[in-house]
């Protein structure tokens, strides 16, 4: 498969549950073309680079800087934003911790801190403290501090545990 | 123009025919980090994360083979530790599950953490184009700074290691995590107990501390080969440390390596 006649990429995946399909530049990053082709600016840029994570998505479950990937290598494959996580007006059990703990300050890496969290969670359900930090190595936040963060992440955690 | 061939066949074929012209890119983590601060790649990109062949990893004759899509998620997961512990010490959960351990080999940086194991664990790489396959060690790969025996036309397909070295592992960076060395050592020892010395960030390219690799089998103790390999490395001094800090740096962690590694 190549770029078409017109120079666009015909990307197709699904996202957050729904296929969907649209002609983008090859070079676009996902997390532009999340942002700016489909709408979905709960996924942040900020360093470009990988240092920060505010860009984390899921792709095909796996987490992913999707400052650092192109839109065409998520052709076929799911990906789940920020907006994919709630079912409904029910919040996913990570960002309801997350405001119980008030596990926000300014807002910015919190989508990538709930994504890395939701990643870590299905891979391990138990998590150590330990294995936490290493789950959530690639975020940083600016303002809160961690402890919120790790806190809202435990009892995300103890919670789920309860209702399997 | 943007490929996304499904076959290292077709991969190839596209290589054989834009050379220079095209890039492999699988992770993105250095290529489209570029990119985003407006550098120009090449007019051709050539995706290979939709090869599905370039994703194994199998065991044969001993070795450890991995396909040239294998990421630092998977390679933090295989038998030979210090490649392990390497993996897990590159970046963040996200760009381990973007980053390829041939990635890291193409990019040939000083720094690169699994370059720096795989050099401790004598790992040969297959290079495939259309005019056939060929086996180098990895120390003939790597030419000089962030220069590689890959010819235009060709492609990482495999790489093999050793499955029975035990090794270890020590990176000293800035921060604890999403972290490029200050200076990075892996340490192993074969089955005949010969020991392999590999460093990152003290030289233009990974290097092997072959000088002292042979004093140590021949006898001299852990601190006596860690004096050896100050010697043999040629730090610079950068943003990230002094040349001086790196070299002093550089003897505690092979000593300290050593010291465990018996």
């Amino acid at each position: 498969m190549k770029t078409a006649a017109n120079g666009l990429w015909p990307l197709r995946f699904k996202l957050n549950g729904k296929r969907v399909s649209k002609n983008v530049k090859p070079t676009q990053t996902l997390l532009d073309c999340l942002r700016l082709e489909f709408g979905l600016t709960g996924t942040k840029g900020a360093c470009l680079e990988g240092e920060c994570g505010s860009c984390y998505v899921l792709v095909d479950g796996r987490p992913m800087n999707s400052c650092m990937m192109l839109a065409p290598q998520v052709q076929g494959r799911e990906v789940m934003t920020i907006e994919g996580l709630a079912h409904g007006k029910n919040l996913d059990v990570i960002q309801q911790k997350f405001i119980e703990c008030g596990a926000v300050q300014c807002g910015y890496c919190t989508p990538g801190l709930i994504v890395a969290a939701k990643a870590l969670l299905a891979a391990n359900p138990h998590p150590s403290r330990a294995e936490f930090l290493v789950g959530m190595e690639g975020n940083i936040c600016r303002c809160t501090g961690y402890n919120k963060i790790l806190r809202a992440c435990e009892l995300a955690a103890d919670q789920m545990g309860l209702t399997k | 123009m943007f490929y996304q061939p499904k076959s290292i066949g077709e991969a190839l074929d596209l290589k054989a025919e834009l050379k220079e012209r095209a890039v492999f890119i699988a992770g993105g983590t250095d290529l489209v980090v570029l990119m985003n601060r407006g550098g120009r790649v090449t007019e051709n990109l050539i995706d290979l994360t939709h090869v599905p062949e370039l994703r194994a990893i199998d065991r044969r004759n001993g070795a450890i083979e991995l396909a040239g899509n294998v990421t630092y998620a998977q390679a933090a997961k295989l038998p030979a530790p210090c490649l392990a512990l390497a993996s897990l010490s590159v970046g963040g959960p996200g760009i381990r599950e973007l980053g390829t351990i041939a990635g890291n080999l193409a990019t040939a940086s000083p720094a690169g953490d699994g370059s720096t194991a795989l050099l401790a664990l004598d790992t040969e790489v297959e290079l495939t184009s259309v005019r056939g396959s060929r086996r180098l060690p990895l120390e003939k790969f790597f030419l000089s700074y962030r220069k590689t025996a890959l010819a235009p036309d060709e492609m990482i397909t495999k790489v093999m290691i050793p499955a029975n070295y035990r090794s270890d592992w020590l990176k000293n960076g800035k921060r604890g995590a999403v972290n490029i060395s200050v200076v990075a050592v892996a340490v192993a020892l074969t089955q005949k107990k010969e020991v392999r010395i590999a460093l990152a960030s003290v030289a233009p390219t990974p290097m092997r501390c072959r000088k002292a690799e042979e004093a140590f089998g021949k006898g001299a103790d852990a601190r006596q080969a860690a004096e050896i390999v100050r010697s043999e490395i040629k730090p610079i001094t950068d943003h990230r440390a002094s040349a001086d800090y790196k070299t002093h740096l550089a003897g505690v962690m092979v000593r300290r390596l050593l010291e465990h590694l018996k």
